[in-house]
Protein backbone atom coordinates (compact mmCIF):
# COMPACT_ATOMS: atom_id res chain seq x y z
CA UNK A 1 0.00 0.00 0.00
CA UNK A 2 1.43 3.36 -1.05
CA UNK A 3 1.85 5.66 1.92
CA UNK A 4 3.68 8.84 2.68
CA UNK A 5 6.82 8.16 4.72
CA UNK A 6 8.68 10.22 7.23
CA UNK A 7 12.23 9.12 7.68
CA UNK A 8 15.85 9.13 6.75
CA UNK A 9 16.89 9.59 3.15
CA UNK A 10 19.71 8.46 0.89
CA UNK A 11 22.23 10.86 2.39
CA UNK A 12 22.20 9.02 5.69
CA UNK A 13 22.84 5.77 3.80
CA UNK A 14 25.82 7.39 2.10
CA UNK A 15 27.03 8.63 5.49
CA UNK A 16 26.80 5.08 6.84
CA UNK A 17 28.75 3.83 3.82
CA UNK A 18 31.62 6.31 3.96
CA UNK A 19 31.85 6.26 7.75
CA UNK A 20 31.75 2.45 7.84
CA UNK A 21 34.31 2.08 5.07
CA UNK A 22 36.59 4.64 6.75
CA UNK A 23 36.22 2.84 10.08
CA UNK A 24 37.02 -0.49 8.41
CA UNK A 25 40.11 1.00 6.79
CA UNK A 26 41.34 2.27 10.15
CA UNK A 27 40.85 -1.14 11.75
CA UNK A 28 42.66 -3.00 8.98
CA UNK A 29 45.56 -0.54 8.91
CA UNK A 30 45.81 -0.72 12.71
CA UNK A 31 45.82 -4.52 12.81
CA UNK A 32 48.45 -4.73 10.07
CA UNK A 33 50.55 -2.13 11.90
CA UNK A 34 50.43 -3.96 15.24
CA UNK A 35 50.64 -7.57 14.08
CA UNK A 36 52.61 -7.45 10.80
CA UNK A 37 54.57 -4.23 11.09
CA UNK A 38 54.55 -0.56 10.16
CA UNK A 39 54.53 0.74 6.59
CA UNK A 40 52.66 -2.24 5.17
CA UNK A 41 49.59 -0.33 4.06
CA UNK A 42 49.62 2.42 1.46
CA UNK A 43 49.82 6.04 2.56
CA UNK A 44 46.87 6.75 0.29
CA UNK A 45 44.79 4.11 2.08
CA UNK A 46 45.79 5.45 5.48
CA UNK A 47 44.75 8.98 4.48
CA UNK A 48 41.55 7.87 2.74
CA UNK A 49 40.23 6.14 5.90
CA UNK A 50 39.72 9.29 7.99
CA UNK A 51 38.97 11.30 4.84
CA UNK A 52 36.06 8.99 3.98
CA UNK A 53 34.74 9.49 7.50
CA UNK A 54 34.86 13.26 6.95
CA UNK A 55 32.87 12.79 3.74
CA UNK A 56 30.36 10.68 5.70
CA UNK A 57 30.05 13.45 8.30
CA UNK A 58 29.38 15.91 5.49
CA UNK A 59 26.48 13.82 4.22
CA UNK A 60 25.14 13.45 7.77
CA UNK A 61 25.15 17.22 8.20
CA UNK A 62 23.37 17.70 4.86
CA UNK A 63 20.71 15.20 5.96
CA UNK A 64 19.80 17.36 8.95
CA UNK A 65 16.82 19.69 8.80
CA UNK A 66 18.99 22.45 10.27
CA UNK A 67 22.55 21.75 9.01
CA UNK A 68 24.02 24.93 10.48
CA UNK A 69 23.24 23.68 13.97
CA UNK A 70 24.94 20.33 13.44
CA UNK A 71 27.20 20.92 16.45
CA UNK A 72 24.22 20.22 18.70
CA UNK A 73 24.44 16.49 17.93
CA UNK A 74 27.36 16.34 20.38
CA UNK A 75 25.17 17.44 23.29
CA UNK A 76 23.35 14.36 24.64
CA UNK A 77 25.85 11.72 25.82
CA UNK A 78 23.03 9.20 26.36
CA UNK A 79 22.09 9.15 22.66
CA UNK A 80 23.68 6.64 20.30
CA UNK A 81 24.03 9.29 17.61
CA UNK A 82 25.97 11.53 20.00
CA UNK A 83 28.27 8.70 21.04
CA UNK A 84 28.83 7.86 17.38
CA UNK A 85 29.59 11.50 16.54
CA UNK A 86 32.17 11.78 19.33
CA UNK A 87 33.87 8.47 18.52
CA UNK A 88 33.94 9.32 14.83
CA UNK A 89 35.57 12.67 15.62
CA UNK A 90 38.25 10.93 17.67
CA UNK A 91 38.74 8.35 14.90
CA UNK A 92 39.18 11.05 12.25
CA UNK A 93 41.81 12.92 14.27
CA UNK A 94 43.59 9.72 15.26
CA UNK A 95 43.41 8.41 11.68
CA UNK A 96 45.02 11.52 10.22
CA UNK A 97 47.74 11.53 12.91
CA UNK A 98 48.47 7.86 12.18
CA UNK A 99 48.58 8.54 8.42
CA UNK A 100 51.03 11.39 8.98
CA UNK A 101 53.66 8.88 10.19
CA UNK A 102 53.85 7.58 6.62
CA UNK A 103 54.64 10.93 5.00
CA UNK A 104 58.28 10.97 3.91
CA UNK A 105 59.06 14.56 4.80
CA UNK A 106 61.46 16.12 7.26
CA UNK A 107 58.64 18.34 8.46
CA UNK A 108 57.07 15.23 10.00
CA UNK A 109 59.64 15.07 12.79
CA UNK A 110 57.62 12.45 14.67
CA UNK A 111 57.61 9.90 11.86
CA UNK A 112 60.13 7.67 13.66
CA UNK A 113 58.33 7.65 17.01
CA UNK A 114 57.28 4.02 16.83
CA UNK A 115 55.52 3.92 20.21
CA UNK A 116 53.19 6.78 19.26
CA UNK A 117 52.53 5.28 15.83
CA UNK A 118 51.50 2.02 17.48
CA UNK A 119 49.45 3.90 20.08
CA UNK A 120 47.47 5.66 17.36
CA UNK A 121 47.12 2.37 15.49
CA UNK A 122 45.52 0.94 18.63
CA UNK A 123 43.22 3.96 18.96
CA UNK A 124 42.31 3.51 15.29
CA UNK A 125 41.37 -0.13 15.86
CA UNK A 126 39.10 0.66 18.81
CA UNK A 127 37.44 3.76 17.38
CA UNK A 128 37.30 2.28 13.88
CA UNK A 129 35.47 -0.77 15.19
CA UNK A 130 32.94 1.45 16.96
CA UNK A 131 32.41 3.57 13.84
CA UNK A 132 32.03 0.44 11.72
CA UNK A 133 29.50 -1.06 14.13
CA UNK A 134 27.50 1.88 15.43
CA UNK A 135 25.08 2.31 12.47
CA UNK A 136 23.98 -1.27 13.13
CA UNK A 137 23.58 -0.57 16.84
CA UNK A 138 21.65 2.60 16.02
CA UNK A 139 19.24 0.78 13.70
CA UNK A 140 18.96 -2.41 15.74
CA UNK A 141 17.50 -0.53 18.72
CA UNK A 142 14.49 0.76 16.76
CA UNK A 143 11.66 -1.20 18.37
CA UNK A 144 9.08 -0.10 15.86
CA UNK A 145 11.10 -0.86 12.71
CA UNK A 146 10.64 -4.60 12.10
CA UNK A 147 13.41 -5.09 9.57
CA UNK A 148 16.03 -3.38 11.68
CA UNK A 149 15.19 -4.47 15.19
CA UNK A 150 17.56 -6.93 16.85
CA UNK A 151 21.31 -7.47 17.08
CA UNK A 152 21.65 -9.14 13.66
CA UNK A 153 21.83 -5.86 11.77
CA UNK A 154 24.86 -4.90 13.86
CA UNK A 155 26.85 -7.90 12.55
CA UNK A 156 25.84 -7.11 8.97
CA UNK A 157 27.04 -3.52 9.24
CA UNK A 158 30.29 -4.50 10.94
CA UNK A 159 31.04 -7.10 8.29
CA UNK A 160 30.15 -4.78 5.42
CA UNK A 161 32.31 -2.01 6.89
CA UNK A 162 35.25 -4.38 7.22
CA UNK A 163 34.92 -5.78 3.70
CA UNK A 164 34.54 -2.33 2.12
CA UNK A 165 37.49 -1.11 4.20
CA UNK A 166 39.64 -4.03 3.05
CA UNK A 167 38.58 -3.51 -0.57
CA UNK A 168 39.40 0.20 -0.35
CA UNK A 169 42.86 -0.64 1.06
CA UNK A 170 43.37 -3.16 -1.74
CA UNK A 171 42.44 -0.60 -4.39
CA UNK A 172 44.59 2.08 -2.75
CA UNK A 173 47.49 -0.36 -2.72
CA UNK A 174 47.18 -0.74 -6.50
CA UNK A 175 47.06 3.01 -7.04
CA UNK A 176 50.03 3.89 -4.83
CA UNK A 177 52.16 0.84 -4.46
CA UNK A 178 55.35 2.33 -3.05
CA UNK A 179 55.11 1.67 0.70
CA UNK A 180 52.85 -1.39 0.45
CA UNK A 181 54.22 -4.75 1.38
CA UNK A 182 53.64 -7.31 -1.37
CA UNK A 183 52.75 -9.88 1.30
CA UNK A 184 49.90 -7.69 2.56
CA UNK A 185 48.74 -6.97 -0.97
CA UNK A 186 48.78 -10.69 -1.76
CA UNK A 187 46.72 -11.58 1.31
CA UNK A 188 44.10 -8.82 1.15
CA UNK A 189 42.15 -10.41 -1.76
CA UNK A 190 41.78 -13.64 0.22
CA UNK A 191 40.51 -11.68 3.22
CA UNK A 192 38.05 -9.74 1.06
CA UNK A 193 36.79 -12.95 -0.58
CA UNK A 194 36.34 -14.68 2.79
CA UNK A 195 34.36 -11.75 4.17
CA UNK A 196 32.24 -11.56 1.01
CA UNK A 197 31.39 -15.25 1.37
CA UNK A 198 30.46 -14.66 5.00
CA UNK A 199 28.36 -11.71 3.89
CA UNK A 200 26.30 -13.91 1.55
CA UNK A 201 25.74 -16.45 4.33
CA UNK A 202 24.80 -13.83 6.93
CA UNK A 203 22.43 -11.97 4.63
CA UNK A 204 20.65 -15.14 3.54
CA UNK A 205 20.30 -16.13 7.20
CA UNK A 206 19.10 -12.68 8.21
CA UNK A 207 16.40 -12.51 5.53
CA UNK A 208 15.27 -16.06 6.29
CA UNK A 209 15.05 -15.38 10.03
CA UNK A 210 13.06 -12.19 9.41
CA UNK A 211 10.82 -14.03 6.96
CA UNK A 212 10.01 -16.73 9.48
CA UNK A 213 10.34 -14.31 12.37
CA UNK A 214 8.40 -13.59 15.46
CA UNK A 215 6.00 -11.01 14.09
CA UNK A 216 3.97 -10.55 10.92
CA UNK A 217 5.55 -7.13 10.47
CA UNK A 218 9.03 -8.69 10.31
CA UNK A 219 7.91 -11.24 7.74
CA UNK A 220 6.24 -8.52 5.64
CA UNK A 221 9.37 -6.37 5.77
CA UNK A 222 11.53 -9.31 4.62
CA UNK A 223 9.19 -10.03 1.71
CA UNK A 224 10.02 -6.61 0.30
CA UNK A 225 13.61 -7.87 -0.12
CA UNK A 226 12.61 -11.06 -1.88
CA UNK A 227 9.59 -10.11 -3.98
CA UNK A 228 8.86 -6.46 -3.31
CA UNK A 229 10.26 -3.11 -4.34
CA UNK A 230 13.69 -3.82 -2.79
CA UNK A 231 14.12 -7.21 -4.48
CA UNK A 232 15.88 -6.02 -7.66
CA UNK A 233 18.35 -3.90 -5.72
CA UNK A 234 19.01 -6.67 -3.23
CA UNK A 235 19.42 -9.53 -5.69
CA UNK A 236 21.07 -7.76 -8.61
CA UNK A 237 22.97 -4.79 -7.17
CA UNK A 238 23.95 -6.07 -3.75
CA UNK A 239 24.10 -9.87 -3.96
CA UNK A 240 25.20 -10.38 -7.58
CA UNK A 241 27.14 -7.23 -8.53
CA UNK A 242 28.31 -6.23 -5.06
CA UNK A 243 29.08 -9.58 -3.45
CA UNK A 244 29.23 -12.73 -5.64
CA UNK A 245 30.89 -11.18 -8.70
CA UNK A 246 33.64 -9.39 -6.73
CA UNK A 247 34.15 -12.56 -4.68
CA UNK A 248 35.15 -14.32 -7.89
CA UNK A 249 37.05 -11.38 -9.33
CA UNK A 250 39.32 -10.70 -6.35
CA UNK A 251 40.41 -14.33 -6.39
CA UNK A 252 41.72 -13.98 -9.96
CA UNK A 253 45.30 -12.78 -9.38
CA UNK A 254 45.49 -9.86 -11.80
CA UNK A 255 45.50 -6.19 -10.89
CA UNK A 256 42.65 -5.47 -13.31
CA UNK A 257 40.21 -8.06 -11.94
CA UNK A 258 41.13 -7.37 -8.33
CA UNK A 259 40.85 -3.61 -8.88
CA UNK A 260 37.43 -3.88 -10.52
CA UNK A 261 36.40 -6.41 -7.87
CA UNK A 262 37.34 -3.93 -5.14
CA UNK A 263 35.22 -1.21 -6.71
CA UNK A 264 32.29 -3.62 -7.03
CA UNK A 265 32.58 -4.37 -3.30
CA UNK A 266 32.13 -0.65 -2.68
CA UNK A 267 29.08 -0.66 -4.96
CA UNK A 268 27.68 -3.52 -2.88
CA UNK A 269 28.36 -1.65 0.34
CA UNK A 270 26.59 1.53 -0.69
CA UNK A 271 23.64 -0.30 -2.27
CA UNK A 272 23.20 -2.42 0.87
CA UNK A 273 22.99 0.68 3.04
CA UNK A 274 20.55 2.36 0.65
CA UNK A 275 18.30 -0.69 0.82
CA UNK A 276 18.57 -1.03 4.60
CA UNK A 277 17.76 2.62 5.22
CA UNK A 278 14.84 2.42 2.79
CA UNK A 279 13.52 -0.69 4.50
CA UNK A 280 13.15 1.45 7.62
CA UNK A 281 10.04 2.94 6.01
CA UNK A 282 8.26 -0.12 7.35
CA UNK A 283 6.95 0.46 10.81
CA UNK A 284 4.87 -1.77 13.04
CA UNK A 285 1.58 -0.23 11.95
CA UNK A 286 -1.15 0.51 14.44
CA UNK A 287 -4.65 -0.80 13.68
CA UNK A 288 -6.05 0.96 10.63
CA UNK A 289 -3.07 3.31 10.36
CA UNK A 290 -1.74 2.07 7.03
CA UNK A 291 -5.17 2.55 5.41
CA UNK A 292 -5.45 6.01 6.95
CA UNK A 293 -2.04 7.14 5.73
CA UNK A 294 -2.64 5.70 2.27
CA UNK A 295 -5.59 8.07 1.93
CA UNK A 296 -3.51 11.16 2.70
CA UNK A 297 -2.70 13.28 -0.35
CA UNK A 298 0.50 12.13 -1.98
CA UNK A 299 2.13 14.22 -4.67
CA UNK A 300 -0.15 17.24 -4.31
CA UNK A 301 1.52 18.77 -1.25
CA UNK A 302 2.30 22.04 -3.05
CA UNK A 303 -1.32 22.52 -4.03
CA UNK A 304 -2.51 21.68 -0.51
CA UNK A 305 0.02 24.07 1.02
CA UNK A 306 -1.06 26.86 -1.33
CA UNK A 307 -4.72 26.35 -0.44
CA UNK A 308 -4.00 26.05 3.27
CA UNK A 309 -1.75 29.12 3.38
CA UNK A 310 -4.39 31.18 1.57
CA UNK A 311 -7.25 30.01 3.72
CA UNK B 1 3.46 16.33 41.04
CA UNK B 2 0.80 15.37 38.53
CA UNK B 3 1.15 12.47 36.10
CA UNK B 4 -0.88 13.28 33.03
CA UNK B 5 -2.56 10.58 31.01
CA UNK B 6 -5.27 10.24 28.41
CA UNK B 7 -7.88 7.55 27.91
CA UNK B 8 -9.42 6.89 24.51
CA UNK B 9 -12.79 5.24 24.83
CA UNK B 10 -13.16 3.71 21.37
CA UNK B 11 -16.71 2.61 22.24
CA UNK B 12 -17.68 6.28 22.15
CA UNK B 13 -15.60 7.48 19.19
CA UNK B 14 -17.68 7.90 16.02
CA UNK B 15 -14.74 8.87 13.79
CA UNK B 16 -15.87 12.48 13.16
CA UNK B 17 -12.26 13.77 13.15
CA UNK B 18 -13.25 16.82 15.21
CA UNK B 19 -10.22 16.24 17.42
CA UNK B 20 -7.93 16.16 14.39
CA UNK B 21 -9.36 19.42 13.07
CA UNK B 22 -9.38 21.17 16.46
CA UNK B 23 -5.74 20.26 17.04
CA UNK B 24 -4.68 21.28 13.57
CA UNK B 25 -6.44 24.64 13.64
CA UNK B 26 -5.63 25.68 17.19
CA UNK B 27 -1.99 24.61 17.01
CA UNK B 28 -1.70 26.16 13.53
CA UNK B 29 -0.17 23.03 12.05
CA UNK B 30 1.02 22.93 8.44
CA UNK B 31 -1.06 20.94 5.95
CA UNK B 32 1.03 17.80 6.08
CA UNK B 33 1.29 17.54 9.86
CA UNK B 34 -1.39 15.72 11.82
CA UNK B 35 -0.82 15.10 15.52
CA UNK B 36 -3.87 12.97 16.16
CA UNK B 37 -5.25 10.97 13.26
CA UNK B 38 -8.32 8.82 13.73
CA UNK B 39 -8.08 5.48 11.98
CA UNK B 40 -10.88 3.12 11.14
CA UNK B 41 -10.60 -0.57 11.92
CA UNK B 42 -12.86 -2.90 10.04
CA UNK B 43 -15.52 -3.65 9.17
CA UNK B 44 -14.78 -7.14 10.43
CA UNK B 45 -16.95 -10.20 10.92
CA UNK B 46 -19.63 -11.79 8.78
CA UNK B 47 -23.04 -10.23 8.06
CA UNK B 48 -25.09 -9.61 10.11
CA UNK B 49 -22.47 -9.74 12.88
CA UNK B 50 -20.30 -6.90 11.56
CA UNK B 51 -18.11 -4.62 13.61
CA UNK B 52 -16.23 -1.41 12.92
CA UNK B 53 -14.40 0.87 15.31
CA UNK B 54 -12.50 4.13 15.24
CA UNK B 55 -9.13 4.52 16.84
CA UNK B 56 -7.90 8.00 17.79
CA UNK B 57 -4.10 8.08 17.72
CA UNK B 58 -1.78 10.55 19.38
CA UNK B 59 1.68 10.73 20.96
CA UNK B 60 1.60 8.15 23.72
CA UNK B 61 3.74 10.23 26.13
CA UNK B 62 5.58 7.07 27.15
CA UNK B 63 7.29 6.39 30.45
CA UNK B 64 10.20 4.71 28.64
CA UNK B 65 10.70 7.16 25.81
CA UNK B 66 12.68 5.80 22.85
CA UNK B 67 12.39 9.22 21.19
CA UNK B 68 13.98 11.11 24.09
CA UNK B 69 16.73 8.49 24.40
CA UNK B 70 17.50 8.78 20.68
CA UNK B 71 17.67 12.59 20.55
CA UNK B 72 21.33 13.63 20.21
CA UNK B 73 20.71 17.30 21.04
CA UNK B 74 18.53 17.04 24.13
CA UNK B 75 15.67 18.75 22.25
CA UNK B 76 13.25 15.93 23.08
CA UNK B 77 12.28 16.30 26.69
CA UNK B 78 10.10 14.30 29.06
CA UNK B 79 8.88 16.36 31.99
CA UNK B 80 8.31 14.94 35.45
CA UNK B 81 4.55 15.17 34.87
CA UNK B 82 4.98 12.84 31.89
CA UNK B 83 4.50 15.33 29.07
CA UNK B 84 6.95 14.70 26.24
CA UNK B 85 7.68 17.65 23.99
CA UNK B 86 10.23 19.08 21.56
CA UNK B 87 12.24 22.15 22.52
CA UNK B 88 12.22 23.62 19.03
CA UNK B 89 15.36 25.81 19.14
CA UNK B 90 17.48 22.80 20.14
CA UNK B 91 16.15 20.48 17.41
CA UNK B 92 18.41 19.99 14.37
CA UNK B 93 15.96 17.80 12.45
CA UNK B 94 18.07 14.65 12.45
CA UNK B 95 14.88 12.53 12.55
CA UNK B 96 16.35 10.15 15.14
CA UNK B 97 13.23 10.57 17.25
CA UNK B 98 10.94 10.17 14.23
CA UNK B 99 12.53 6.83 13.45
CA UNK B 100 12.67 5.76 17.10
CA UNK B 101 8.99 6.40 17.85
CA UNK B 102 7.05 3.16 17.31
CA UNK B 103 3.76 5.07 17.13
CA UNK B 104 4.61 7.44 14.25
CA UNK B 105 3.75 10.38 16.48
CA UNK B 106 6.50 12.70 15.30
CA UNK B 107 6.79 14.57 12.03
CA UNK B 108 9.30 16.88 10.43
CA UNK B 109 8.19 20.39 9.58
CA UNK B 110 9.81 20.98 6.20
CA UNK B 111 9.53 24.74 6.57
CA UNK B 112 11.41 24.99 9.86
CA UNK B 113 13.55 21.86 9.52
CA UNK B 114 12.61 20.77 13.05
CA UNK B 115 10.49 17.91 14.34
CA UNK B 116 7.07 18.54 15.86
CA UNK B 117 4.72 16.48 17.99
CA UNK B 118 1.75 16.59 20.32
CA UNK B 119 2.60 18.06 23.71
CA UNK B 120 -0.81 17.50 25.32
CA UNK B 121 -1.32 21.28 24.78
CA UNK B 122 1.01 21.86 27.73
CA UNK B 123 0.39 25.61 27.79
CA UNK B 124 -3.34 25.04 28.19
CA UNK B 125 -2.78 22.33 30.77
CA UNK B 126 -0.60 24.75 32.76
CA UNK B 127 -3.61 27.07 32.89
CA UNK B 128 -5.84 24.27 34.12
CA UNK B 129 -7.54 23.81 30.75
CA UNK B 130 -8.00 20.63 28.72
CA UNK B 131 -6.09 19.88 25.50
CA UNK B 132 -7.94 21.05 22.37
CA UNK B 133 -8.70 17.51 21.19
CA UNK B 134 -10.30 16.60 24.52
CA UNK B 135 -12.27 19.82 24.78
CA UNK B 136 -13.71 19.46 21.31
CA UNK B 137 -14.71 15.79 21.53
CA UNK B 138 -18.49 15.92 21.79
CA UNK B 139 -18.72 12.17 22.38
CA UNK B 140 -16.44 12.34 25.44
CA UNK B 141 -14.32 9.65 23.85
CA UNK B 142 -11.15 11.35 25.09
CA UNK B 143 -10.58 11.71 28.80
CA UNK B 144 -7.57 13.64 30.09
CA UNK B 145 -6.39 14.07 33.64
CA UNK B 146 -3.97 13.42 36.44
CA UNK B 147 -3.29 9.76 37.03
CA UNK B 148 -1.97 10.51 40.52
CA UNK B 149 -5.36 11.93 41.51
CA UNK B 150 -7.39 8.94 42.66
CA UNK B 151 -10.63 10.89 42.32
CA UNK B 152 -10.04 11.74 38.66
CA UNK B 153 -12.01 10.08 35.89
CA UNK B 154 -8.83 9.14 34.11
CA UNK B 155 -7.60 7.27 37.20
CA UNK B 156 -10.84 5.32 37.44
CA UNK B 157 -10.85 4.42 33.76
CA UNK B 158 -7.20 3.37 33.68
CA UNK B 159 -7.73 1.18 36.71
CA UNK B 160 -10.84 -0.41 35.26
CA UNK B 161 -10.40 -3.90 33.96
CA UNK B 162 -10.58 -3.06 30.26
CA UNK B 163 -8.03 -0.26 29.79
CA UNK B 164 -5.13 -1.33 27.62
CA UNK B 165 -2.08 0.08 25.85
CA UNK B 166 -1.13 -0.03 22.18
CA UNK B 167 2.03 -2.01 21.34
CA UNK B 168 2.46 -2.77 25.02
CA UNK B 169 4.90 -5.53 24.11
CA UNK B 170 7.50 -2.90 23.18
CA UNK B 171 7.80 -1.92 26.84
CA UNK B 172 7.54 1.80 26.19
CA UNK B 173 4.79 2.10 28.83
CA UNK B 174 2.54 4.58 27.05
CA UNK B 175 0.40 6.91 29.13
CA UNK B 176 -2.38 6.96 26.58
CA UNK B 177 -4.77 4.14 27.35
CA UNK B 178 -7.47 2.55 25.22
CA UNK B 179 -10.80 1.05 26.07
CA UNK B 180 -12.14 -1.33 23.46
CA UNK B 181 -15.56 -2.85 23.19
CA UNK B 182 -15.63 -6.35 24.64
CA UNK B 183 -16.75 -8.79 21.97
Amino acid sequence: MKTKHQGWGWMLAVDFFFAGMGGGMLVIAGIIELFIGGGNTSLLGNILGPLFMCVGCGFLVLELGRPLQAWRVFMNPKAILTIGAWIMSIAIVSGFIYASFGIASDAIFWKDWTFFRQFFALVNIVTGLVVATYPGVLLGRHKGRPFWVGPGIMALFLLSSMVTGAAAHLFSGFLVSAPVSQEVLNNLPGLVAAMLFLQVVLWCGYIWIKLTGTTEAEAASAKRWLNGDLADGFKFLFLLMGTVLPLVMVLIPTILTQGIGSLLVLLGGVSMRMLVVRSGEDRTWLPGEQKYRARLPLGCEDFMKKVWDNK
Amino acid sequence: MARYAMVMDTRRCIGCHSCTAACKVNNELPTDIIYNPVTTVGPTGVFPDLHMSNLPLICMHCENTPCVDACPTGASIRRDDGIVYVDDPKCVGCLSCVMACPYGARVKNHDTGAVQKCDFCKDRVAEGKLPHCVKTCHQKARVFGDLDDETSEVFKLVNSSNATRLLGELNTEPFVFYIFEKR
